[in-house]
């Protein structure tokens, strides 16, 4: 449960790495950028593969200096070939990770207000009420034993009723710079930290003010990235195949 | 301002008589060790400015809305081939050979300009005089003799003199040309490793560096911890490694942070050739150019870091690039830390030394103490803790003397001289 936590996480913060980096001078660094997106793409490897749910959610504040750090090491996972991690030892201080990941399998219509879903579900603006009302929670990855446990995340979708308030990324980042012979290839980055940020609304805890998304323009590419990927819009963040062909997407990180 | 001071590069020059800083700010500052005073027979010179030119300009382009730093990633000298002295200095995007030259006399007496440039009335000159040169007070002049632009799309990490000195290597993250020092219109690509689709990207160059002797070859490390040597004359493109470098991972010691970690953020020829040195995060590597599956020598830099990665992730410390070198007789190597700690490892008695560069603790002419990190457990008196480090503190970038044990040390924006005590 703790590297879940941890994994989370480490999702959250790189996140918000890779969101501001982009307004750094000198413009992006390809280096680092690379390793970020790397361990984005382990975390997110070791959250969706973790099983279990913390019981409650903890949408606590940004903490003040992070939790000792304990090993963070690879979960034992049932059918991954990780080999089973060192126990950490380091005392956490409580869980801090907001738990909201434990939602269910999302309707169709998923409610993560991420702007893949609501724009690529035709059209956006009509989408929002729909999306604020029905669960009031921001998306996040299905509970990660979906695919082998569905039942199981039946139960945890009736069981939790989970409210929190819902943390938009940042407002909508300005398109990117048009691609040239030889550009540094920045495209996919504002649908990246969509998808994955809206998933994990709430998390980015450096960015305490919810910012709501505007209407993209940017909704298009969002819709056409995601397209790619998913036999259906409307099920980006919400659905478990779905998310496990993200795995392009998290290369697509690099592509800066 | 406050933080253009921040020292980026140092390096000596061939003889040691001249070192040059470069800072975030694009200026190059050069000192120059004074001449042995012989009735001081307890110290050698004294290093003391003797160049300061603002190498590079902050640059926009405009095409790809994209600022341009003016911070001096690397400066690498030229051997001296007379009275001028020539650097290579470089930023994200472009390299500039500087000339360095001395000016102590100076014309006087001419016939058509007065002694402060003004021009006389040439109606008024009634007699004619040969001009003579009169000793002046030394000028050091830096002037720009080759700019060589627009090769990089991707920011230089690195750039290396060959041994025929007359080319050079610079390397980006994806790309290394090939230079001729005279020639500025063109470059020869001798490394690529962009992928066709850069959704492939998985890792990328982070130093490079021509052999010593061998002037076809050279060797550049990876995000991944690998090292790749490269003979020129294989093949124009030198995508196929003649050898490659790589320890396999120890997976104890897997995290999220594992390939962070071994990214190789330095690497250093030995003067002798034979050897090479690798500088990841918690380490510095030795390896022989004969053998490829693992180093010859490891040592742990500060190896109490490693529970700690999740912090150092968080607040960015585990993207420090720390640097590298070897002492003149290739039997110590020397690495920075947190702190402003500094670390020196003997290879021949297996000893190492942690000191430190600052001011409160080092009047000039003491002599430095040895520093321990407490890793755990109870503290000794004079240990510090690990928790009590300033990671704000690092020192990345050290420099040795090509013959003498005279180092440079830079710490975020000061340089320390240190020398061993004579006697």
């Amino acid at each position: 449960m703790e590297f879940k936590l941890e994994a989370h996480r480490i999702v959250s913060i790189s996140l918000g790495k890779i969101y501001s980096a982009r307004g750094q001078r000198g413009g992006l660094k390809l280096h680092k950028n690379l390793l970020v997106s790397l361990v984005l793409r382990s975390a997110r490897q070791v959250y969706l593969s973790e099983p279990g749910c913390p019981p409650e959610p903890a949408c606590g504040p940004p903490e003040e200096e992070p939790p000792p750090p304990g090993t963070a090491a690879w979960p034992a996972g049932e059918e991954t070939t990780i080999p089973p991690p060192p126990q950490d030892e380091a005392a956490r201080g409580g869980p801090r990770v907001p738990g909201a990941e434990c939602q269910g399998p999302r309707p169709r219509r998923c409610c993560c207000g991420c702007s893949c879903c609501c724009a690529a579900a035709a059209g956006g603006e009509e989408n929002r009420p729909d999306c604020a009302t029905a669960t009031g929670v921001a998306a996040t990855l299905p509970p990660p034993h979906c695919p082998r446990k569905r039942s199981a995340g039946e139960r945890v979708q009736a069981g939790s009723p989970v409210k929190k308030p819902r943390r938009e990324v940042e407002e909508e980042p300005p398109p990117p710079p048009p691609d040239e012979q030889e550009d540094m290839e920045t495209g996919n980055v504002a649908s990246l930290i969509s998808i994955f940020g809206s998933s994990f609304s709430g998390l980015l805890s450096k960015e305490p003010k919810g910012r709501r998304r505007p209407p993209l323009d940017g909704g298009e590419s969002v819709a056409a990235t995601s397209a790619e990927a998913a036999a259906e819009p409307g099920q980006i963040c919400c659905d478990e195949p779905v998310l496990r062909t993200l795995n392009p997407w998290s290369t697509a990180i690099v592509a800066f | 301002s406050y933080t253009a001071d921040i020292i980026s590069t140092v390096e000596f020059n061939h003889s040691g008589e001249l070192l040059a800083t470069g800072d975030k700010g694009g200026r190059v500052v050069i000192f120059q060790q004074e001449q042995e005073n012989k009735t001081q027979s307890h110290s050698r010179g004294e290093y003391n400015v003797y160049s300061t030119f603002q190498s590079h300009e902050p640059e926009f382009d405009y095409l790809k809305s994209l600022e341009i730093e003016e911070k001096i990633n690397k400066i690498r000298w030229l051997p001296q081939k007379n009275a001028a002295q020539f650097l290579l200095s470089t930023n994200d995007k472009t390299i500039k050979l500087w000339k360095i030259s001395e000016r102590d006399k100076r014309p006087e007496g001419y016939n058509l300009k007065e002694e402060d440039g003004r021009y006389r009335d040439p109606t008024t000159v009634t007699t004619l005089r040969v001009p003579v040169f009169r000793p002046m007070d030394l000028m050091v002049e830096a002037s720009p003799r080759r700019i060589f632009a627009n090769a990089h799309t991707y920011h230089i990490n690195s750039i290396s003199i060959n041994s025929d000195y007359e080319t050079y290597l610079s390397a980006d993250d994806l790309r290394i040309n090939l230079w001729h020092l005279e020639i500025t219109d063109r470059s020869f690509n001798i490394v690529d490793i962009k992928p066709a689709n850069m959704e492939e990207l998985t890792e990328v160059i982070t130093a490079a560096e021509f052999h010593p002797n061998s002037c076809n070859t050279f060797v550049y490390s990876s995000s991944k911890g690998t090292i790749r040597l490269c003979d020129m004359r294989a093949s124009a493109l030198c995508d196929r490694h003649s050898k490659l470098f790589e320890e396999p991972e120890d997976p104890s010691n897997r995290s999220f942070f594992s390939e962070i970690i071994s990214s190789i953020s330095d690497v250093k020829f030995s003067h002798s050739g034979r050897y090479m040195m690798t500088r990841d995060y918690l380490s510095v590597k030795i390896w022989d150019l004969n053998m490829e599956n693992r180093p010859v020598e490891t040592y742990q830099v500060h190896e109490y870091l490693r529970s700690k990665l999740c912090s150092l992730y968080e607040n960015d410390c585990i993207f420090d690039k720390f640097e590298c070198c070897w002492n003149g007789s290739d039997s110590i190597v020397m690495t920075g830390s947190y702190n402003n700690f500094f670390r020196m490892f003997d290879r021949n008695t297996k000893r190492d030394i942690t000191l430190e560069a600052s001011r409160e603790n080092n009047k000039p002419r003491t002599v430095l103490k040895p520093r321990k990190v407490c890793a755990s457990g109870k503290r000794k008196k004079d240990e510090i803790s690990v928790d009590s480090l300033d990671f704000n503190k690092k020192i990345l970038h050290t420099a040795w003397h090509p013959k003498e044990n005279i180092i440079a040390v830079a710490t975020t924006n000061n340089l320390y001289i240190f020398q061993d005590k004579m006697n």
